[in-house]
């Protein structure tokens, strides 16, 4: 599983001292290409919000709320990589930890009514001590071992949310209120004003405006980590333990804290979409939860962190693309059969899709698009 | 939290429940270690594939309305030609591909068992088979049902085939030659992916075969996936590479769920059988059965 495209000869910088090896975004081109994301990235979701609408007769509005569940995604699935693809502890624990951000909303922010960003961060701190205690067996069990304990730990998360429900609120599930952002955010372009003190989180484009820094920030914490001597600390465990150890390295240390630092972005991961989504009912964090991170990093490329954002939107992607494929194409949209039973035809769709893609390109999405680099990149010489 | 009366005569009767249900897990179980030994295969679609199992006795025991007798041989023989399918049509292509790839592939095939599964037989659950003769008999104060003893007698009979079909026929020596050792086996003339082949095979059999007995015992719905998960606790408590082991580890599983189901409530019957794996993978690593293992740097 130790297969990384940015170790591919074609994709290295030629670099001449360490500050341009340590650079993220090294070349010009890279810039401009930064630059232009940045931009498209601010104004493409306004236009949305805004139901600006570009050509096809495509539902352009509905990809406000993908794009924010890609975020979110993408937080859990790139959290879940640095466990699984760069220390090599497999876990399907990762439900769990959604859920512990849940219960964490729950307690701190509706129980409690501390402020939006502050449950944030203390939900971050109780996702990484949770990580710690569920990391301990880790130190003990490996591989397929592993993964069973924290199957465990899946269904006693579980059990404790079904008791943590039925407590706090009954059989209706968790209710969450709009959060609020603290009142300097009113007035700022773009997003409109509200006449309170405080921003309050109604719409996509504002959602999107919180979710897309705290992504941002928190995929360059994770990939400076992952390049970091903790990050290599990570890559030695996950080859061999053993040998991790005879070179100096703690392994027990590293291994505490990559489950730490992945469970406290999935919980803030779960604690954020508990307010995006608003309700959270029993059956909210079911098995697959873990299952589809997992295909998201496995679709998207192992070990990468680009991996898990393409496998994060190819995941939410999907289902939207088949519905509009569905309702607009000329002979498929004659077909009641489709309409019927579209949840299990996208579910029949995503398991083949799967199977596909990891029987073609077991490298996933980032190799394909590696490949596609890869060719232009050599242009005049490539074959 | 019902009562915590224990009354010996109640807890004997759930005790053979839970033998019923665990000989079930047990099998499941058998397939799941038999393809791991053998392929180096994880397969988490195990659950589904109890699930579709259950679903086409539905087919044959219900619609169709054919014996017991007629349809556990169809159901092993349809399930076995699809075991073989699916190595020759996925699984084969994913040989020397990273571990956890091959997990996800397997969930793959279990998500699309699922849809289409979905797709014929629809969302509403089917109810229990009722395909085992009811009533029950007493011996002393303990009521024993019918339908436990015949189940537990099947699986015996079944687990007596398979170790003949190992100990007796020339295709059960090719799989457990390839299953010890890979390139002797291959240097001995085994071709070791008809072995593959012939191994999914026979566990989705068993798979099916646990399946309709599961459906005699539980409602058939879709939710059975996640319940045939089970059966990898029961695997693991075994010791993960030991096929006797498998078999002790889902009469435990099926046990324990039971009686803790019964006394501290439903939902606590799903997460027993795991902090029991959890409990038991503390103190043993490598399962109850497990070899050591050595791990050279």
């Amino acid at each position: 599983m130790s297969y990384s495209v940015d170790s591919h000869p074609v994709f290295r910088r030629v670099t001449t001292d360490y500050r341009q090896e340590i650079r993220s975004i090294g070349r010009t081109g890279s810039r401009g290409l930064a630059v232009t994301v940045v931009v498209l990235g601010i104004l493409l979701p306004w236009a949305f919000s805004r139901d600006v609408s570009p050509p096809f007769a495509f539902p352009w509005s509905t990809w406000a709320a993908v794009l924010n569940l890609s975020l979110l995604s993408a937080l859990g699935a790139t959290a879940f990589n640095v466990l699984v693809g760069y220390t090599g502890q497999l876990s399907l624990a990762h439900a769990g930890f959604l859920t512990v951000g849940a219960m964490t909303t729950g307690y701190l922010g509706t129980e409690a009514g501390l402020p939006f960003l502050v449950v944030l961060v203390l939900g971050t701190v109780v996702g990484a001590v949770v990580g710690i205690l569920v990391g301990l067996p880790a130190l003990r069990l490996k591989g397929y071992y592993l993964l069973l304990a924290t199957l465990g730990v899946y269904f006693i998360s579980q059990l404790a949310w079904k008791e943590f429900l039925v407590a706090n609120y009954g059989f209706v599930g968790m209710i969450v209120d709009r959060p609020q952002l603290p009142a300097f955010t009113s007035g700022w372009p773009l997003i409109g004003t509200d006449t309170g003190e405080g921003l309050i989180l109604s719409n996509n484009f504002r959602w999107y405006i919180v979710l897309a820094p705290i992504c941002i920030l928190v995929m360059l914490f994770l990939s400076n980590l992952t390049r970091s001597r903790e990050g290599r600390a990570f890559a030695a465990v996950r080859e061999r333990d053993v040998s991790a150890s005879l070179i100096g390295i703690d392994v027990a240390r590293t291994k505490l804290l990559a489950f730490a630092v992945s469970s406290a972005v999935v919980t803030l991961s779960g604690a954020l979409s508990s307010y995006y989504l608003s309700a959270r009912g029993e059956d909210s964090f079911p098995f697959a939860v873990t299952l589809n991170f997992a295909i998201m990093i496995v679709v998207g490329g192992f070990s990468s962190i680009q991996g898990a954002i393409f496998g994060a939107v190819f995941f939410h992607a999907m289902p939207e693309l088949t519905k509009w494929i569905r309702s607009e194409a000329p002979v498929l949209r004659d077909i009641d059969y489709l309409r019927t039973h579209s949840g299990e035809i996208d579910l029949l769709i995503f398991g083949a899709l799967v199977v596909l893609v990891l029987t073609t390109r077991p490298d996933g999405l980032a190799g394909l698009w590696a490949q596609i680099k890869g060719w232009f990149t050599k242009w005049p010489f490539s074959t | 939290m019902t009562q915590l009366a224990f009354d010996a005569a109640v807890n004997l009767q759930l005790a053979i429940g839970g033998v019923a249900l665990g000989s079930i897990y047990g099998i499941v179980a058998l397939g799941f270690v038999l393809v791991f030994k053998s392929t180096g295969v994880l397969n988490l679609a195990q659950g589904d594939f109890l699930m579709l199992g259950a679903y086409l006795s539905v087919t044959l025991l219900l619609t169709n309305d054919l014996g017991l007798y007629m349809a556990i041989p169809l159901l092993a023989l349809f399930m076995g030609f699809l075991g073989l399918s699916v190595h020759y049509s996925v699984m084969r292509h994913l040989v020397g591909q990273p571990f956890f790839s091959i997990v996800l592939v397997t969930i793959g095939i279990g998500t699309i068992i699922r849809a289409v599964l979905l797709m014929v037989y629809g969302p509403i659950e089917k109810g229990r088979l009722r395909a085992l003769p009811e009533g029950s008999f007493k011996i002393g104060s303990v009521q024993v049902l019918w339908a436990n003893v015949i189940i537990i007698a099947i699986i015996a009979l079944i687990l007596l085939m398979f170790v003949m079909f190992f100990r007796l026929t020339r295709l059960g020596l090719h799989i457990r030659a390839v299953a010890d050792n890979l390139e002797a086996a291959a240097a001995q003339g085994i071709r070791p992916d008809s072995v593959y082949a012939m191994t999914w095979g026979v566990s989705l059999a068993l798979v099916g075969i646990a399946g309709l007995l599961f459906g005699n015992v539980n409602n058939v719905t879709p939710a059975a996936s996640t319940i045939g998960l089970a059966a990898l606790p029961a695997a693991v408590i075994g010791g993960f590479s030991s096929l006797g082991g498998a078999i002790v580890g889902g009469l435990i599983v099926g046990v324990v769920e039971i009686l803790l189901g019964y006394h501290l409530g439903q939902s606590w019957r799903q997460p027993s059988a795991f902090m029991l794996l959890f409990i038991i993978l503390l103190v043993k690593p490598t399962g109850l059965f497990g070899g050591k293992e050595f791990e050279r740097v």
